[in-house]
């Protein structure tokens, strides 16, 4: 019975909306009244189921369910900030693509933007590494219960090894690929991606092979996502030249 | 009590009451961090949400049943109305509008909970618990003071008292919805407002879940007042339409506010800074909505709404202390936390600009509110002051200007600082423009018939009468001088804006055209271009506003046959014909059993011709015979209104009196409503996330289009029916019905039913477009 109320109760929306339908078909032959009274009364009926579910929910007879559970973790404040500074330098970079900044106070307000950014993905990634290592360990202890690693001491010795991997990845080189991923959808943005040569061989490393410019702390391309590990000597020789 | 419609209904305001209490108390529980609690207060707040739909329904019920059992429908409603009058009764009176007051508190309750889903875990419980106390408040108010299925004590009568005849107007229909929409939609930004302060979550994440609730509330105040003004030009017949009436103003208080924070609340997201100042807006708008609820129906103040007023003030101004305890004690507790991590670093920036825009924006409200409440105040030291329109438009005309002129000045700075480099650029076309617009204004204003200056009478003595009388007389040349300025800096922004996506295109190789260009700039950034059309939308209201510089007005007694003169019209009077009871009346006018209708026909002529035939009328209601109605007639064009007014008729002679009214440029208030709302609706419009089912896209464009175009039909052809009775050249005095689309065409009106087209179809390309755009495999 709870669970068929429980069911019900999601259906909601479109029970009201058939009744509102409803309504109006019946309205046009009986009269508004009896809309009215029909109306009211699938108002009044789910009000009860509602308050049946939230009262069955608080005695715990309900099930949490997976989308509610995972909901549960809020945003940090330091992710909520970093959002704040992404959204600040695609701004920035839309103020400088209008005209309305100048290139030196760009330069200066973006490397601070980013530094910023930095600082707050390292601590993130701080905070996280304890969970992670849990869930990481977890996963790898569901896996042996569930046989599809054979050898439970290699299959250990991998997730250890995966993310000794993962935390020995530098942690700039990781932000400037997360700016580029947040900053890439905004096509306003891409004002900057090909810059002049001499500018670009200042600010930015060149993707070999969509030759796009990049941020000189890039890893990977923002466009076309392929690996900036041979441009970036280029791109010094280049600075130095220049 | 189960057989008794009053008192079933009162049973279930006190279950609304209840299941608030009860959805309080489990979210405030919930609050502690208990995902099961957290999940029982929503489907509470679902719950208490649909039992207030369901006594709405019910009360509705009464009212098309004609149960006069209950005194609000006895007294509200008759057996002769219509249908829809009988539903707009649910707001026509003081008990009812608490309950509708109610209802829409419900219906943003449920909409705010339904998006809360899975998002500010850590604020929902208090979110959920702040609107069950509003909820709450008005349960009590209704049950204990005003209480809309009361019984009468009488029993039922065999019919009611009627609406009041004001009221039968169909901008009544929709002007107090709009308007209470925008006042209850500022309690969603407080509950986050007070859910950020008890949690301590003060940084960024609740002002940018904050902002389009805000914004929302903005839209729909602005539509609010912008409907009263209305209802005022057409139904209150004195030929304007913003008097400075007490209610008026209250209404258009928190508008100042809410607009000052879709300004700040961008500083805060941007720099981190004005936290303490977007937290003092968010409660002061909430409180003023209170303010303006307290100051309507508490009738403390003389005002044309006194059709509503009652004794239930004290339970307001007891609500409006507790919010205020409440709000301060809650900021003291938090100001360490919200103490900004930036500082202004030159005031040649964005957010500088803003902040000074901030502040005019509260100083316009503080001096309306100051002088509203002025005439209550001066009782306590036993004056007897009144403060009259021309009080107000004097000293407001200066504020609106600075207002006006910061509004343009803002968009050309950039964030942080702008090189006096930056500034020449963006200044260059927009004085440009300005200086046009004055010397054009200069040159050609007094040969058109709208000169720079207008001669101004001092309001008193003194240097400061002085200067106010000169900005008065000025006032002309300053608003058009600003209306070209703040119109160039619009046209500015999207062309550079259009310019940088074009070099960005064609730099990679994907040349863009500039109708594609702008859309995709657009779709882009929408708050920034959205933000655009709504001053854009502004310019249009400023224009109407200037337009009242220049306003002829004319009283005349004229007989049949007679003329008289105005701007460029010859009015002549050709009789007057009472319906029903006249062969010349319409079929409509001749089964209207209501009331006695007496018409003054007049042609109205330019030059020679005869361009419409307007009617303006008295109205007579059998059920107030004391007090007819003055039912204005109209010829509106996008240059002037003629806007004609009977006063009295002799019964014998058929001599009549009449005021007539030339009113420049009222319809760009109307159309600058029209562009606010797109300009609002571009920038709410959501992030949407189609994912890869292109049904869904296409359904959502269609529908986008389909609701633009209807409401910019139904907005276009309502107007229409303002007048008592016009008819144009073709349709002459034999009142044969004209075909709509003549009249659409001839009336301009075919300008709003464009842009709703326009603005449905661009929505549905972008939608269309940026779905295909998904659809396609990523790029190699």
């Amino acid at each position: 019975m709870n669970a068929f109320l429980h069911r019900l109760s999601a259906l909601a929306p479109w029970i009201a909306l058939g009744a509102g339908l409803l309504a109006l078909t019946l309205g046009a032959f009986f009269g508004i009244a009896f809309a009215v009274l029909l109306l009211a009364g699938v108002a009044f009926a789910g009000v009860l189921l509602l308050l049946w579910n939230s009262v069955n929910s608080l005695a715990g007879d309900t099930p949490l369910s997976l989308d509610e559970a995972i909901g549960y973790g809020a945003p940090s404040a330091e992710e909520e900030q970093k959002r704040a500074i992404f959204r600040a330098l695609k701004d920035l970079e839309f103020e400088r693509g209008v005209g309305k900044i100048s290139d030196e106070d760009f330069r200066e307000y973006s490397a601070r933007y980013r530094a910023e950014a930095k600082r707050l993905i390292v601590k993130l990634d701080d905070n996280l590494a304890a969970a992670q290592k849990l869930a990481e360990n977890l996963a790898a202890q569901r896996l042996r219960e569930a046989g599809i690693v054979a050898r439970a001491e290699d299959a250990a010795d991998t997730a250890l090894a995966e993310t000794t991997a993962e935390q020995a990845i530098p942690p700039e080189a990781a932000v400037a690929d997360a700016i580029s991923a947040d900053s890439s959808p905004n096509a306003t943005n891409e004002s900057t991606d090909r810059l002049s040569p001499t500018e670009g061989a200042a600010l930015a490393s060149v993707c070999p092979a969509c030759n796009t410019n990049n941020d000189a702390d890039a890893l990977f391309c923002k466009r076309c996502g392929g690996s900036l590990s041979q441009a970036r000597p280029a791109a010094a020789d280049s600075t130095e030249d220049a | 009590m189960w057989q008794s419609l009053p008192e079933f209904g009162t049973a279930v305001i006190y279950g609304v009451l209840i299941l608030a209490a009860y959805t309080f108390a489990i979210a405030l529980a919930a609050g502690r961090g208990q995902p099961r609690l957290l999940k029982s207060a929503r489907l509470g707040a679902y719950a208490t949400s649909g039992l207030v739909a369901f006594a709405i329904l019910l009360l509705t019920y009464a009212f098309v049943t004609h149960d006069f059992r209950i005194r609000y429908v006895s007294r509200y409603s008759d057996r002769s109305m219509s249908t829809t009058y009988l539903i707009t009764s649910l707001w026509g009176g003081q008990d009812g509008s608490l309950l509708w007051w109610c209802l829409l508190l419900s219906g943003y309750t449920t909409a705010c909970v339904i998006w809360l889903k899975g998002r500010y875990r850590q604020l929902q419980p208090y979110i959920i618990a702040t609107l069950m106390v509003i909820i709450g408040f008005f349960a009590v108010l209704m049950l204990f003071a005003a209480n809309p299925f009361e019984a009468s004590i009488a029993g039922a009568r065999p019919d009611g008292d009627g609406l009041n005849p004001l009221l039968q107007n169909y901008w009544m229909i929709i002007h107090p919805p709009a308007l209470y929409t925008g006042f209850v939609g500022c309690a969603v930004p407080f509950a986050f407002c007070v859910a950020a302060l008890v949690t301590g979550r003060l940084d960024n994440e609740w002002i940018v879940a904050v902002r389009k609730w805000m914004l929302f509330a903005f839209l729909f105040l602005s539509i609010g007042n912008v409907l009263g003004m209305a209802w005022a030009y057409e139904e209150l017949g004195w030929g304007g339409f913003w008097a400075w009436d007490p209610v008026e103003n209250a209404a258009c208080l928190p508008w100042f506010t809410a607009s000052a924070y879709v300004h700040s609340t961008m500083i805060q997201e941007r720099r981190n800074m004005l936290k303490v100042w977007n937290v003092f807006l968010i409660c002061l708008t909430f409180l003023l909505t209170l303010f303006g609820t307290f100051l309507t129906r508490a009738g403390i103040i003389t005002s044309v709404h006194s059709f509503a007023q009652s004794d239930i003030g004290k339970y307001f101004l007891w609500f409006i202390g507790i919010v205020l305890f409440a709000s301060v004690g809650l900021l003291v507790w938090r100001l360490p936390q919200l103490r900004a991590r930036s500082e202004l670093e030159s005031m040649a920036s964005r957010e500088a600009m803003f902040v000074v825009n901030n502040w005019a924006l509260l100083g316009g409200m503080v001096f309306i509110l100051g002088a509203t409440m002025y005439p209550k105040l001066s009782e306590l030291w036993n004056e007897n002051t009144t403060v009259g329109p021309n009080f107000f438009n004097r000293w407001m005309a200066p504020i609106g200007l600075i207002i006006y002129a910061l509004m343009g000045l803002a968009p050309l700075f950039g964030w942080r600082k702008t090189s006096s480099d930056a500034l020449r650029k963006a200044f260059r076309f927009p004085l440009g423009a300005a200086a046009l617009g004055a010397v054009l204004h200069v040159s050609l204003g007094s040969r058109l018939g709208y000169p720079a200056f207008v001669a101004k009478d001092p309001m008193f003595a003194g240097a400061l009468g002085t200067l106010l009388q000169k900005i008065a007389s000025a006032g002309p040349l300053i608003a058009v001088t600003l209306t070209a300025f703040n119109v160039a800096v619009i046209v500015q922004e999207f062309q550079r804006g259009v310019q940088a996506r074009q070099r960005s295109a064609t730099k990679q190789g994907e040349p863009e055209g500039l109708f594609s260009s702008l859309l995709n700039l657009v779709d882009k950034s929408r708050r920034r271009y959205g933000g655009y059309i709504v001053h854009l939308g502004i310019c249009c209201m400023y224009l109407g506003f200037a337009g009242t510089s220049w306003n002829i007005d004319r009283e005349a007694t004229l007989l049949p046959n007679e003329s008289a003169e105005i701007g460029r019209f010859t009015i002549r009077y050709e009789g007057t014909r009472m319906c029903p009871g006249n062969p010349r009346c319409s079929p409509e006018e001749a089964a209207d059993l209501n009331k006695r209708m007496v018409f003054a026909d007049l042609s109205i002529l330019r030059g020679s011709e005869t361009v419409a035939r307007l009617s303006p009328a008295k109205f007579i209601f059998h059920k107030s015979p004391d007090g007819p109605t003055t039912e204005v007639a109209m010829l509106r064009s996008f240059r002037e209104d003629l806007y004609t007014i009977v006063g009295t008729v002799d019964p014998q002679s058929k001599r009549a009196t009449f005021k007539f009214h030339v009113n420049p440029f009222v319809s760009w208030i109307w159309i600058g409503l029209l562009v606010l709302i797109g300009g609002a609706s571009v920038s709410l419009w959501p992030e949407h996330v189609l994912g890869t089912s292109r049904v869904w896209a296409f359904a959502r464009a269609g529908g986008s289009l389909a609701t633009g175009v209807m409401l910019s039909v139904w907005l276009a052809m309502t107007p229409q029916a303002a007048f008592a009775s016009t008819a144009t050249e073709k349709a002459a005095l034999d009142m044969t019905v004209a075909s709509p689309l003549p009249r659409l065409l001839s009336s301009g009106a075919w300008l709003p039913l464009l842009f709703g087209l326009g603005l449905g179809a661009a929505v549905a390309y972008l939608i269309s477009r940026r779905t295909a755009s998904r659809s396609l495999p990523p790029s190699q």
